[in-house]
């Protein structure tokens, strides 16, 4: 389990946000570790995208801090990717998937004689390998997200936040992109802030998941997971402690709901 | 797909014969003197004439030159103007109201003015080429980077893409579908520009030629530089819609149906 303190690779330090005069996130305290699987559910605009966003660096709190790596968070950092839930939005239709992935190597300034190679790794990587031509609109939504994921992996991040990845999907590309994500983060060891309202989504992948509470957007409860790793579609979601699980997070959510 | 456009280009084709063959009738029963319009034969004849002996075909590349370099500079200065303006907001603001203001001036208003104070030597046509044609790309590249998708920044700001990086591979390649269609519409405005340009001027060009044939009461010489007029802008167009085909190739078929380039 996290300890308060030594272990953390990102904390919120009493993070609080204010638009205009609506406070929307409140005292926020959360450590994550390293490599670690942290999901965020709660009611519909209780805060999960502007908690995700401020992770990010791309707002800054209103008080409190986000301390990444021992020192405080100032802005966006390539080493923290974003992955977005409108997937069809994040993308350059105008550039094919090999050139979405590009995007992130030319940002970043890698090498042009070592582009290709890593692209190719990448769309391999996430099973787009012979799509590397097509554009986003021949491209149906699961593989749009793939690609998405493929170009925050071309950042070669520690941390990957995720904003309802999974949310447009049909169940059963949900289920297959929840088990290669599982595989990316067992590869990458990297740490993963995951955004769902899919409560079985968030069990069946971390290892903590944060209840919110809304008006304004507060932490309510942190549940632990202790389901065995390597997790399985059937078994896992059969296994008691992942029912029971469902069952108590199905009860915070409903009781933030009102 | 392909029978339907067979089809449709028989049914033009059927449309220009049957037009030429009336044009035919009205001259043979002299429904309108020759003097304003010739027979299709003595066209052709004008036509062929012309542009084998020389004075014609001078007259027509001088103009194709003039509308094409003229567009050329209307296209360089509208996007680059329109890049400036519509990617900063205090350019934006003391801008703005002059642009909207300049913008409904016709440019042939502009020519008169223009005689009187310079003459119109060859630059000075471009120049008014330039000037009248680079509106609907100045605004359609304003336009288009204030309509960018919103998270298309977020995507930006994540990987730390500097204001250069922004506008160069995000801000200008979505405004290209505006853009494109602002490049279309020019086209049309750079030639017009250039023909009245030439009548003003007196310099070579298919505006000379015509105000001349007109001087003349040369009517078969006339619709010949008309009709050359005619497929300059027809070809143009077509070339701007095979450029718009390849360049927005990447927009779904039902995106492309409703931008008519489909
Ligand atoms: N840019 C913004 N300006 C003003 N209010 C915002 C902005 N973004 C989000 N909000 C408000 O903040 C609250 C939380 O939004 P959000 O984080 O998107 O919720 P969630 O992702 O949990 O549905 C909502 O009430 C929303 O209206
Ligand atoms: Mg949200």
């Amino acid at each position: 389990m996290t300890q308060i303190g030594q272990t953390a690779q990102m904390r919120l330090e009493g993070v609080s946000l204010s638009y205009g005069a609506k406070l929307v996130l409140s005292d926020i305290n959360l450590d994550i570790a390293r490599g670690e699987i942290v999901s965020v559910v709660g009611p519909s605009g209780c805060g999960k995208t502007t908690s995700l966003r401020v992770l990010a660096g791309l707002v800054s709190p209103s008080g409190g801090r986000i301390v990444y790596e021992g020192t405080p968070l100032s802005g966006p950092r390539r080493d923290i990717a974003i992955v977005f839930q409108d997937y069809g939005k994040a993308l350059l239709p105008w550039r094919t998937a090999y050139q979405n992935i590009s995007l992130a190597l030319e940002t970043m300034g890698t090498d042009k004689s070592e582009r290709p190679d890593r692209i190719h790794a990448l769309l391999k990587l996430i099973g787009l390998g012979n799509h590397a031509d097509k554009f986003p609109s021949q491209m149906s939504g699961g593989m749009q997200q793939r690609l998405q994921i493929a170009r925050a992996l071309a950042q070669e991040p520690s941390v990957l936040l995720m904003d309802e990845p999974f949310g447009a999907l049909d169940a059963m590309t949900r289920q297959t992109l929840q088990d290669e994500l599982l595989t990316l983060s067992t590869k990458t060891g990297a740490t993963i802030y995951f955004v769902t309202h899919d409560l079985e989504e968030a069990v069946y992948l971390s290892d903590r998941v944060v209840g919110l509470l809304p008006n304004p957007g507060r932490v309510g409860r942190i549940f632990d997971v202790n389901l065995p790793r390597p997790r399985d579609q059937l078994t896992t979601r059969e296994s008691p402690e992942f029912l029971h699980l469902r069952h108590e997070l199905y009860q915070f959510v409903k009781g933030a709901e009102q | 797909m392909t029978l339907a456009r067979t089809i449709g280009f028989i049914a033009s084709l059927a449309v220009a014969i049957l037009f030429i063959f009336l044009w035919h009738l009205v001259t043979l029963y002299k429904l309108v003197p020759p003097v304003f319009l010739p027979p299709p034969m003595k066209t052709y004849d004008a036509l062929v004439q012309g542009l084998a002996s020389g004075p014609l075909l001078k007259a027509s590349l001088a103009t194709l030159q003039r509308m094409l370099l003229g567009w050329l500079l209307a296209c360089v200065a509208g996007v680059g103007i329109g890049a400036l303006v519509g990617t900063s907001p205090v350019l934006m603001r003391y801008l703005g109201p002059t642009l909207e203001a300049f913008r409904p001036i016709p440019a042939s208003a502009l020519i008169p003015v223009l005689i009187a104070i310079v003459g119109l030597s060859e630059g000075m046509i471009l120049s008014v080429i330039a000037f009248g044609a680079l509106w609907p790309m100045l605004l359609a590249t304003i336009h288009g980077l204030q309509s960018v998708e919103p998270l298309l920044y977020d995507v930006a700001g994540a990987l730390r893409m500097n204001m250069a990086t922004i506008i160069s591979k995000i801000g200008l390649p979505s405004a290209v579908p505006d853009i494109l269609a602002a490049m279309r519409l020019s086209l049309t405005i750079a030639l017009i520009l250039a023909t009245v340009c030439e009548m003003l001027s007196g310099n070579t060009g298919l505006g000379q030629w015509l105000l001349y044939s007109a001087r003349q009461f040369s009517s078969a010489n006339l619709f010949a530089g008309i009709l050359i007029l005619g497929v300059f802008g027809y070809l143009t167009n077509a070339l701007m819609t095979v450029a718009e085909r390849h360049l927005l190739r990447w927009k779904s078929p039902h995106e492309a149906n409703r931008a008519g380039i489909a």
